[in-house]
Formats: C-alpha cells, sequence, structure tokens
C-alpha cells in the first residue's frame, strides 16, 4: 500500500523542548517546517498516513510548567500539554463545566485520552473534534504565544475550516482558560457515533443561564455539521429571554435543525444528521437546564 | 536523522537504548528487547493490542515515538507477572474463559490494571467504559468484563 | 454421562503463555538473520501490469521479486485446496500480470528492516496499462460487461469465463413450480446482504526460511499447515519432505486463513531468491485488502398450506465474490445445503451464482453462506407467521429439519441423517427464558422506545464428512504416545483458532485413557511430525480433528491392555482403566478383581525398562457423517425511534452441540458470535468506491468499525443454554458449535425489530441511518 502503519517511515529531526522559549524558538527558526508533538495521536497517524511529513518534530510534554489545570474564581486554565484524562478527572470540571467533561469522556479509548490533549484536539482542527462545541459555549479564549508576544484568540474565531485554524506556524497555544460559570449555569454535551469508540457523527454542547424560569442566555454549537465546529446563533436567539418551555425547546431545536448544512461521508448521511441534530440538541438542552436547576 | 540515547526502565529493569527518533515504542519493544506481548493491531489508535502502560498509565505504543519515554517506566504484560506468579487479573482472565485467540489479552490486561489502580472496585459500566477502546473479535467481552469484576485482589 | 474430564471447566493449555505474553503468533516469529518483507499493491481495481523497474529499490539493498521474474512460477491455482482438484477453480498466480483490485500484491520486496523495505517498495515503478473497471454485480453480468478473466481453471481444464461469472450451481428436487400451485399463501422477497471484513486481531504473516538442504520451513498465519504445504511444494516444486510448515498460535481467523494467504508465496518467492529468511507481517490496511466476507444477493420464495406445512421454496442466490474464487464453488454448494437443511420444503430449487467484480476477494467467514441464507429464510419465515398468523415457534416447529432426516452438510455432495437434534427444546427453553408469552404486538408500542423480542434458528455442519468421498477433502490425523512417566502427549495438526479445539484434543486422549488433564499435553507440531488434516474449518475441529485422538487414543489404550496383561498376565481383553482420584493415580485392573491391578505409570515404566517399546499409535480418521450442531437465538431489541440507534439489552442463545466438552468455551462461542452477529447486523459495510474501486475506508479500521465492549448486553442480560444431546457418531457425543453460533443472529435481531418497530429490514447493517429512514417511509416514527 502506499502507508505502512506498522512502522513510522517518516524522516524527521526531533527536539524535546523543556521550555516554552524552546519552544517559540524553534517554531520561530522552522516555521511550517516543524510540527508540535503533544499526545501525537492526531500527528503520528497523520505522518503515518503521509498526511503530514515534518522535518522538525518538537514535542512539548516535557516543557516545565505546560501540564497544569487550575480552577479557582476566575475560571478554569488548562496547560497545552495537559492530558485529556487529567481534564476529565479533576474534579472542578466534573462539578463545573459539565459539557467539557461529557465531551471528553465520549472521546477515544482511554489509552488514548491518557496521551491526547485538548490543544492538539483543537489545532488538529477536525470538524467533528469533541472539545471543540463545549469550549466554543463556554466561550473560551485560547492563548497563542510568539516568540516576542502573545495573543488570546476566542475559540469560535480559532476554527477556519478542516484543519485549518488561524494559528501561525510560528505560534504555539499553551493555555485554553474557560471563564468562571455563574451559580444559574447548566451546560451539556451529547454525541452520536457509531460504535462507542469513534470520532463524531455528529455531536451538540449546550450552555445555558437560569434564572427562575427565564433563560438569560444560551450558547449551542454543533461538530461535524459544517467545514468547522460552528455555533449556533437562529437556536440561541430562540431561548435567549425566554421563558423555558418544552415547546421553546422544540422551537429552539428546530431552529438548530434548520440552521446546519451537512454533508454525507463515511460515517453517516447529511439527511440522519438533519434528522437528529434536533433530537440531540433538543436532549442537550433539557439536560442543561436541568442542570441550571430548573424543570420542565 | 541520528539514532540517539535513551535511556528508560521496562519491567522494572533500566534500559538504555540507541534509537532513531522515528522508532515507535511498540517496534522497539519487540524488536530490540524481544518483548512480543504488546500486539500491532492497526497502528492507528483503533485497537489497544499495542498497550502498555507509561508511569503506570495504559497508552498506545503504535502511537508513541519511542525519544519521547526517556526517564520513563514502562510495564508491559511481560512485566504483569511470570507464570509461576501469575497477577491476580491474569488469574482471573483464565478462571473465567477471558482468552481465546489471546491476541487482544495483554492489552486488555494492562488496561484492566491501569483502571484497577484508580479504581480497585469499578462496577460492570465502569469496566466497559475503561475498556471500550480495546477491541475484542473473539469473546464478545462478556468473560472478559467478568474476569475484570471478579479479580481476586491480592489479601 | 458421567465423564472424568469431558465437559468439565478447566484451565486452557495455551491459557498461561497467552496471559504471560509469551504466547509465539507467526507476528512474534523471528530467525535470525532475517530480512522484512513488504509488498507493492495496485493502486488500481483493474490494471495490466506493463512493465516493473526494481532498479532504484535494488540499489537501496533491497530483494525484489516481480510478476514477469524467472522465480515466478507461471503456475494457475487456487490458494484454498480444501475441494479435490477436479472441483477446484484456479484463476490465481504468485504475483498478477494483471491487477484485479485495488490493493492486489504485485511487487515483493525484501531490505534489513522494515521501514527500509517500505521505502524501498516505494522506489518501486510500475507501468500500469489501466482498464474499465467492473465494479458492480448487476453490470459485470451485463453483456459487453469489460471481462476480468478470459480463462480460467477447472482443474486441469480450461474454462472461459462468460459475462463475468465465475460458477454456478443450480439444483431443483422434485417439482416446485407445481408445488407452488398447490401452495396456499405465497412469500417471495430479496435480501442484500454486505461485504465485511473478517476483523481478525492479528494480521497475516508469514516467515520463511529457506533450508540447507534445498527446502524450506514456513512459519504463517494459517488454519492448516498441510494445505499450505502442499500448495507451496507445488507451486515451487520441492518435495514435500523439504517443506515444513509449523504450527502456531493464530490471532483470531473466521474463516480468512482457511485459504493460504497470498502474502505466503510471494514471502517464499523473496526468501528463495534473497537465500535469507524473509519476514513478511501485513499491515492492518494490507490485510483490509485481502479478505473480506461474501457478500450476497438472495431472492427467496416459500410457499405453505393453510395448515402451516411448507411446501414449495426457490432460492436465487447471487454472490460478488470480487477479484478470484477463493472458495466460490463449494460456498454454492454450501449455501444450497444450508437452505435445504433448514426446513422440510418439499419440492424446491436452488439457483447460485458467484460473479466476479474488481473488489477485494471474497471468501469464506464464520458461516460461510450460512449467516447469509439464513437470514433470509428466517427473516421470511418469520414473515409468512406474522401474514399467515402462525405462531413463530409453533411454525418452526412444524417443518423444521430434525432427527432422522436427511442433512446437507456441504450440498448436494455430502449428506448424512440427523442423529441428535436439541432444536425443539431450544425453542422451547428459549422462550420460556425470553418470555415469550408475554411478547405484545408491535402495534401496542408507542413512544419514542420501543422494544421487541424475536427467534431465529440455525445450525451449522460438524465437518464435511460423509459416508463417500465428496468434493471435498475430510479427514484428520494424530498421534498419542504415553510417555515412560505415564503421562502423555497429543500430537494433532488441528490448528486451534481460540476456540479450545486444543483443550479439548487433551481431554478427548485424558477421557479415553483415563489420566487426568495436567497429566496429558499438547506437542509443538509441525507437517514433518504430523499426518495429515485438512483444515480447522466447517466446524470440524472437535467433530473430526478430535475424532481421530478419539479414535487414535484408543488404539493406544489396546497397546497399553497389552503390556498390562504382560505385566499382569491376563488377556488384554480382560482389563479395565480407571482413575482412581483418592490416590492421584489410573489403574489397569482385571475385570472382576480390582485388587488385581498395576498402573499405567508402572506400564510405562517397565514397557521402556524391558525394551518393548513406546505406548503410541499415529492414525487417520474419516468421519463417516456430518452432524448438524443446532443454535437458537431469542433475542430483545430496543429501537430509539428519534435517532434510529437500535441496543440490544437482552440475548437468550442456546446451542446443541451434543456434549460440549469445554462448556466455557461453547458459551464463549455463542457469546463471541453474538458480537459478531451484531456487527454484521447493525453497524459493518467493507465496501467500495463505486468510481474509484477503492475501499471506502482506505483499509484503515478507523472506518470499519466492530461492537466494543459497550455494544453488548450486560453480564446479567445474556443467559446461555446448552441443549441436552449426545451426538453417536462423535467424540464422547460432541458435535461442533464454532460456525453454527453465528448463524442466526442477524436474522433473530431483525426479526425482534419488527416486533418493536413493525418494519422488517431486507438489507444489512441495518444502521440508525436506516432505520430513521424506514421509520419515516412507515410513518411509524416517534414523532
Ligand atoms: C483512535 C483514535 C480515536 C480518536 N477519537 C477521537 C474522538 O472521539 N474525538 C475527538 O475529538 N478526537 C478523537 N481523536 C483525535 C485525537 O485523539 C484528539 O484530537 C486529541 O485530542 C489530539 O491531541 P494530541 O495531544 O494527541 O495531539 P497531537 O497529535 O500531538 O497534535 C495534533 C495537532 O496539533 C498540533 N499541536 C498540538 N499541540 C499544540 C500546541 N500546543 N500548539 C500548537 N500546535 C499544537 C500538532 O502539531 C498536530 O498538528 C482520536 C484519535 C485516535 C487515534
Ligand atoms: S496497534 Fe496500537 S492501537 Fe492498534
Ligand atoms: S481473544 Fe481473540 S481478539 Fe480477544
Amino acid at each position: 500500500m502506499a502507508t505502512d502503519t506498522r512502522v513510522l517511515a517518516a524522516e524527521f529531526q526531533y527536539l524535546e523542548a523543556h521550555s516554552t522559549g524552546e519552544v517559540l524558538t524553534w517554531l520561530a527558526e522552522y516555521g511550517t517546517r516543524a510540527k508540535i508533538l503533544a499526545g501525537g495521536t492526531d500527528l503520528l497517524v497523520r505522518m503515518k498516513t503521509g498526511q503530514m511529513k515534518p522535518e522538525y518534530v518538537i514535542y512539548i510534554k516535557k516543557v516545565a510548567g505546560l501540564d497544569y489545570i487550575q480552577a479557582d474564581e476566575a475560571g478554569l486554565r488548562i496547560g497545552a500539554a495537559t492530558s485529556l484524562m487529567d481534564v476529565e478527572g479533576h474534579a472542578a470540571v466534573k462539578t463545573g463545566y459539565s459539557a467539557l467533561y461529557e465531551a471528553i469522556r465520549s472521546m477515544a479509548a482511554t489509552a488514548i485520552r491518557n496521551m491526547g490533549t485538548i490543544a492538539g484536539n483543537l489545532v488538529n482542527a477536525s470538524p467533528a473534534a469533541d472539545t471543540a462545541p463545549p469550549l466554543l459555549v463556554y466561550d473560551a479564549v485560547l492563548q497563542l504565544e510568539l516568540q516576542d508576544g502573545v495573543r488570546w484568540v476566542p475559540v469560535d474565531e480559532f476554527f477556519l475550516g478542516p484543519g485549518k485554524t488561524c494559528l501561525a506556524p510560528e505560534e504555539l497555544l499553551t493555555e485554553i482558560s474557560i471563564p468562571p460559570q455563574d451559580p444559574g449555569n447548566g451546560s451539556s454535551f451529547l454525541k452520536l457515533g457509531r460504535v462507542a469508540i469513534d470520532i463524531a457523527k455528529i455531536n451538540v454542547a449546550v450552555s445555558l443561564q437560569r434564572s427562575g424560569r427565564d433563560c438569560t442566555s444560551c450558547r449551542i454549537a454543533f461538530g461535524s455539521v459544517a467545514p468547522r465546529p460552528i455555533r449556533i446563533q437562529e437556536a440561541e436567539a430562540v431561548l435567549t429571554g425566554k421563558r423555558m418551555s418544552n415547546e421553546l425547546v422544540e422551537a429552539a431545536a428546530q431552529a438548530g435543525a434548520a440552521a446546519i448544512k451537512p454533508i454525507s461521508d463515511n460515517r453517516s448521511t447529511r439527511e440522519y444528521r438533519l434528522k437528529v441534530s434536533r433530537v440531540i440538541l433538543g436532549e442537550a438542552l433539557r439536560a442543561a437546564w436541568q442542570r441550571a436547576g430548573g424543570v420542565l | 536523522m541520528e539514532s540517539q540515547w535513551l535511556k528508560l526502565r521496562v519491567n522494572g529493569k533500566e534500559r538504555q537504548l540507541f534509537v532513531r527518533p522515528n522508532a515507535l515504542l511498540l517496534n522497539v519493544l519487540r524488536d530490540e528487547l524481544g518483548l512480543m506481548g504488546a500486539k500491532y493491531g492497526c497502528g492507528l489508535g483503533e485497537c489497544a493490542a499495542c498497550t502498555v502502560l507509561v508511569n503506570g498509565r495504559n497508552m498506545l505504543a503504535c502511537l508513541i515515538l519511542a525519544v519521547t519515554m526517556e526517564g520513563a517506566e514502562i510495564t508491559t504484560v511481560e512485566g504483569m507477572g511470570d507464570y509461576d506468579r501469575l497477577h491476580p487479573l491474569q488469574q482471573s482472565f483464565l478462571d473465567n474463559g477471558a482468552v481465546q485467540c489471546g491476541f487482544c489479552t495483554p492489552g486488555m490486561l494492562l488496561t484492566a490494571q491501569a483502571l484497577l489502580e484508580k479504581n480497585p472496585d469499578p462496577s460492570e459500566e465502569e469496566i466497559r467504559d475503561y475498556l471500550r477502546g480495546n477491541l475484542c473479535r473473539c469473546t464478545g467481552y462478556a468473560a472478559i468484563v467478568q474476569a475484570v469484576k471478579e479479580v481476586k485482589h491480592p489479601a | 454421562m458421567e465423564f472424568q474430564v469431558i465437559g468439565k471447566i478447566l484451565q486452557r493449555k495455551d491459557g498461561v503463555a497467552k496471559v504471560c505474553g509469551q504466547e509465539t503468533y507467526a507476528s512474534d516469529v523471528v530467525v535470525p538473520h532475517m530480512l522484512y518483507g513488504v509488498t507493492l499493491r495496485s493502486p488500481y481495481p483493474h490494471a495490466q501490469v506493463l512493465r516493473v523497474d526494481t532498479s532504484a529499490a535494488e540499489a537501496m539493498g533491497a530483494v525484489c521479486v516481480t510478476p514477469d521474474a524467472p522465480c515466478i512460477p507461471n503456475l494457475i491455482y487456487n490458494e484454498r485446496t480444501v475441494s479435490i482438484p477436479e472441483k477446484t477453480y484456479c484463476d490465481r498466480r504468485v504475483l498478477p500480470l494483471r491487477a484485479r483490485h485495488v490493493g492486489e500484491a504485485i511487487v515483493g520486496v525484501a531490505a534489513e528492516t522494515e521501514e527500509l523495505a517500505f521505502k524501498a517498495m516505494q522506489a518501486v515503478k510500475v507501468e500500469y496499462k489501466v482498464l474499465p473497471a467492473v465494479l458492480d454485480l448487476d453490470e459485470a453480468m451485463a453483456e459487453g460487461a469489460q471481462a476480468l478473466y478470459d480463462n480460467i481453471y477447472l482443474g486441469d481444464q480450461k474454462l472461459t469465463v462468460k459475462n463475468n461469472v465465475a460458477c454456478e450451481r443450480i439444483i431443483t428436487v422434485g417439482d416446485p413450480e407445481a408445488a407452488f400451485a398447490g401452495a396456499d399463501y405465497i412469500a417471495e422477497q430479496e435480501y442484500e446482504l454486505p461485504r465485511v471484513y473478517h476483523h481478525q486481531m492479528e494480521t497475516k504473516t508469514a516467515v520463511c526460511r529457506p533450508d540447507p538442504n534445498g527446502g524450506i520451513t514456513v512459519w504463517a498465519t494459517t488454519q492448516t499447515i498441510h494445505n499450505i504445504r502442499i500448495l507451496l511444494g507445488r507451486i515451487y516444486g520441492l518435495p514435500l519432505s523439504k517443506v515444513n510448515v509449523k504450527k502456531l498460535a493464530i490471532g483470531g481467523s473466521f474463516g480468512s486463513s482457511i485459504q493460504m494467504n497470498s502474502i505466503i508465496p510471494i514471502c517464499v518467492a523473496l526468501a528463495l531468491k534473497a537465500k535469507r529468511p524473509v519476514k513478511m507481517a501485513s499491515s492492518r490496511e494490507d490485510d483490509l485488502h485481502s479478505h473480506t466476507k461474501f457478500p450476497a444477493r438472495i431472492k427467496l420464495k416459500i410457499g405453505v398450506k393453510k395448515d402451516g406445512r411448507v411446501v414449495a421454496a426457490d432460492m436465487l442466490a447471487q454472490v460478488d465474490i470480487g477479484a478470484h474464487q477463493i472458495n466460490a464453488f463449494p460456498l454454492l454448494g454450501c449455501m444450497a445445503g444450508w437452505y435445504a437443511s433448514l426446513y422440510k420444503w418439499g419440492d424446491f430449487r436452488f439457483e447460485g451464482r458467484t460473479i466476479y467484480t474488481n473488489k477485494v476477494p471474497a471468501c469464506a467467514m464464520q458461516g460461510y453462506g450460512n449467516p447469509q441464507v439464513n437470514f433470509a429464510v428466517e427473516s421470511l419465515m418469520d414473515l409468512i407467521a406474522t401474514e399467515c398468523g402462525f405462531d413463530p415457534i409453533e411454525f418452526r416447529l412444524k417443518n423444521y429439519v430434525g432427527i432422522g432426516d436427511e442433512f446437507w452438510g456441504q450440498g448436494p455432495s455430502v449428506k448424512s441423517i440427523i442423529k441428535s437434534c436439541g432444536v425443539e427444546e431450544m425453542l422451547q427453553k428459549g422462550a420460556e427464558l425470553i418470555g415469550w408469552a408475554d411478547r405484545r404486538p408491535h402495534e401496542e408500542k408507542t413512544g419514542r422506545y420501543r422494544r421487541g423480542i424475536g427467534v431465529a434458528r440455525g445450525f451449522h455442519t460438524s465437518g464435511t464428512g460423509g459416508p463417500k468421498p465428496g468434493e471435498v477433502v475430510d479427514y484428520s490425523s494424530a498421534t498419542v504416545k504415553i510417555n515412560e512417566d505415564g503421562t502423555v502427549d497429543v500430537m494433532t495438526p488441528v490448528m486451534d483458532l481460540g476456540g479450545g479445539t486444543g483443550e479439548a484434543a487433551v481431554k478427548v486422549a485424558a477421557e479415553v485413557l483415563n489420566v487426568p488433564y495436567d497429566r496429558v499435553d499438547l506437542s509443538l507440531v509441525d507437517t514433518k511430525t504430523t499426518g495429515y488434516d485438512v483444515c480447522t474449518h466447517a466446524t470440524r475441529g472437535v467433530y473430526c480433528g478430535c475424532g481421530a485422538v478419539y479414535h487414535v487414543a484408543r488404539q493406544v489404550k489396546q497397546k497399553l491392555f497389552e503390556y498390562a496383561g504382560r505385566i499382569l498376565e491376563e488377556l488384554p481383553r480382560d482389563l479395565e482403566l480407571e482413575y482412581d482420584a483418592k490416590k492421584d493415580v489410573t489403574i489397569v485392573y482385571v475385570r472382576g478383581f480390582k485388587q488385581k491391578n498395576i498402573t499405567i505409570d508402572e506400564v510405562a515404566r517397565l514397557a521402556q525398562i524391558y525394551s518393548w517399546g513406546t505406548i503410541a499409535a499415529t492414525d487417520s480418521l474419516r468421519q463417516k457423517n456430518c452432524p448438524p450442531c443446532f443454535v437458537a437465538h431469542f433475542l430483545e431489541v430496543e429501537v430509539d425511534t428519534w435517532t434510529g440507534v437500535v441496543r440490544v439489552p437482552r440475548a437468550v442463545l442456546l446451542s446443541d452441540t451434543g456434549t460440549p466438552i469445554n462448556p466455557d468455551m461453547v458459551a464463549g462461542q455463542l457469546i463471541g458470535s453474538l458480537s459478531r452477529g451484531l456487527g454484521y447486523a447493525l453497524y459493518e459495510e467493507t465496501e467500495h468506491d463505486r468510481e474509484t474501486g477503492r475501499l471506502k475506508c482506505n483499509g484503515f479500521i478507523t472506518d470499519d468499525k466492530i461492537p466494543t465492549t459497550c455494544e453488548m448486553p450486560r453480564l446479567d442480560d445474556i443467559q446461555v443454554y446448552f441443549a441436552h444431546t449426545y451426538e453417536p457418531t462423535g467424540p464422547f457425543g460432541a458435535k461442533g458449535i464454532g460456525e453454527a453460533a453465528l448463524n442466526s443472529v442477524a436474522s433473530a435481531l431483525n426479526n425482534s425489530l419488527y416486533n418493536a418497530i413493525g418494519i422488517r429490514f431486507y438489507r444489512i447493517p441495518i444502521t440508525p441511518e436506516r432505520v430513521l429512514a424506514a421509520l419515516e417511509g412507515s410513518g411509524r416514527d416517534g414523532n
């Protein structure tokens, strides 16, 4: 075959970084010829299948100070080299960021989650990336560092298309930060795959704010229905500032389904994605509302 | 692309190896160290036949560059137990008929061990969920889940 | 019947090695000084190979073999050699001059490392003349379609291929047309079964070492060491005494290694050319381009009388076999046999046709046409029961082929009379366990989640034996010897595919000789140290393979009595064997006078000291029957009518395997088959792109999913039941189980879906996409 997944028949120079500065220097020097290696669960797959041929591979899991989770009043901050499993296992994530927790738990094998990172999931920029919808609905911000500067980009502006982000070749994603969630917040994530281990046929995240029986604000994001994970403002608008009801959930779910333009691929069909988008969005909304303390 | 020295511990023994940066941990374990317990099943992270423990965590050796393992502690199925001193999980797999062709067995055992480290008394759902990335085409998983559930912890 | 070891749950003999990572599979074999081989595979579904330039690869130090190289014999063969030569269709060469599917191996390349071999392979230049590809069964058969072959061979006879029809078989019993005319109700439907991948966990591997005597030693992934030996001898003109194939563990197979995997002869060619050992381990993507299960399109018509008797049937089966015939002709015979042996059709007809297309070759996969046929028959029987108001269980009991009836083990040429049958017991017990009496019709079910219960039954043959030699070869050999301390060695060439055939062999020898299980062991063997065995296929491991062990162990027992008789000064025919559990010894004693006895250990020890010889025997056995092992599946499904997702909350699996020699392994076969059956029914489809001819998954299992731990019912929700039967012709009453366990899973699932949502499916996999579409079409969706 054109591939041999038994080996990694690639030529590259291996660079093991111990500090962020080191990574940034190399990135500045090698630009597009270099690739960051975190968990490797996307990068090595792409190198084995010939989709990526970096000349330099910069390993960042040994960088001091990139592996952390900090949860406080300022919100949640996750270092780029932190494994998915550690994020999933963090008490604050489980209790305060249900959509992110559920998204990570839905991903891959435990072994992959022991290796992979959120940063890798985002930079890989699959339209089906499971951590993207939750981060979109939480208004997460990504910290992108250059050798001589740093910028903060909202996740919503990060994705450009399949495999494409606004990350410059010289930039390193160093931190994912999520604003604190107010007490009346509830969030959820749902995904449909072919079997229990799969990239999503479709996934959805919801985060909403409850005040009494009203939904004061709402964020909805879908994955695997467009060239990139997307917010669905049409559906959000249906709920924002309204008294919550089953009919309203249904209307929002309809609006969500009407707003997407999925395609058919190996995992599912356009028609199916359209049909079930309504179902899983409705369910995700109900779950989030309940978590926010609401009843329907 | 130059080979470089790599120092790590495998099954409790310190090892020094001279490896190329593109060498996969799976192939280094099998070809350099003769540890054939970890198996190639897909090379893409989809089957977990190549599972090893890295510092106690289950990971997939087919997607790991050996050079990144400097200083790591690796456990393969050979390090779990021996024929005259089986690990309780190994014994439980035998007692519960969890082994058919046996090709998935090393990966299953190591993944289960990692689970039990975190959660010594998992429910059936927790076992199924933790093992869901380990494919087995022979058993239908029931005997494997049973074996993990019924493992007798050393007193 | 009380047995000493048969039917007891005992640790498998290879168990410790397997849990310790010490078992040797072909992929673990390392031979000093070996090279690593890879294959260059065709990117086109159909193309003439015009020129191959290996100079760049050779400059990198690689050894290459190409289709036009003199070292590649011109022999056209079939890589499966289970059928007799006159019934074997041949269309394959070690390396083809024309590529007939994407991923067909064209060039072999070996080098010092696998990585170097792969890089050298990439440096090989192949010039192709691309030909139109045939990627659809109907287009393949149409007039004027591009031909895959001009000629093929049946045995030595040259055949012309017309309309890409690889082979066909038409069988008529009685006068079906007249019988249909007399029927009160006729049902007719067409069923579509997909091409799926075996997905065995170990990819195909071959290691070949050229030996100084001019011969070769081969370690390979296979279900038959002897057939590989014979075929390699034939291809490379080597005397069989110089070809040795080693028996190893195999990491799953499910039928994909009945034939000699196509990399094996390529590996041999490389080793002979390099004069060094070569190891060729397939990548998963190589493997996925090498074998798939036979897909099928089955049109079935059944006629019944008002009283619930079936009186006529007609089946048209078309099978898209892909680029090569592996076992297409015997498949048609078997499909006819599976169909003929399910119910007493009265007058019936079978028409089967296999068609070449430019796809990955299809071959046997657990059931060999049986799951396909069963899906059609059991789905249609269920439909008839509904339409005519028969109880599905009663209807089956009224018509099934059972004790005293003729069973077509492998089609019209292999028949025997059924002597043991647990169908009635299983259907009744299964109904009780699943709660059949409380089953409600689908019309009463509403809401988002709907549950349903369904049943299907099936069987498989145990081996392909019969009173007369048929179209397929079937016999086994064994050697059993009592060692000088009274322990026992069993030498069997029969491959254990993981199902416990090895333990069964040990148990049979232990039972015959009344020796404890732990004093009997399996020997490491190869083709030079064992007699012939055809293959571990056709669910014949226990019935035929262990049948031979039984046959030989009894000869050994005779010899033991002779020697014991000499010592005790008694006639051998007056002696008996018994295991004394208290003393943990096996004794030979004089019938009616137990005090006069000697331990088996002592006999063995004295036989050596007195130089009488080893108490051993070697022989072969052909079984004269092929008893069906019956199964029944009762499944409960739950359909999410909003997403189309189907779950199986409960399963009752019943088998009639005669005496279950390894009860835990029989259960393992049933539950393992449940997962493969659910995969077949709900998830799996390994199809080709209609434009490019490439596999949609590109050979990566990322897009070829099989069930995980989470798709299976919970432990408490799977019930396994063994019917109480005894097969008089099997070793200690045993029949097979392996393939049978799968055959009615998908059909039971389909029938339970009907009970849940009132929709019958005619095509699998029944994916959520198809469920939702069907629900919408029927207006029965939950919205
Ligand atoms: C079998 C399997 C199953 C999977 N299942 C899922 C699933 O269910 N859902 C899902 O969403 N994904 C899934 N994935 C994809 C993958 O595991 C995730 O995307 C994972 O989060 C990637 O993280 P990583 O650390 O391994 O990334 P890597 O492979 O290390 O990197 C991925 C990409 O990001 C770049 N990169 C990584 N970190 C940084 C950084 N800090 N700054 C700049 N660039 C960076 C790399 O250069 C590379 O291009 C699966 C993968 C496999 C192999
Ligand atoms: S071989 Fe590593 S996951 Fe399959
Ligand atoms: S025992 Fe064969 S794959 Fe699990």
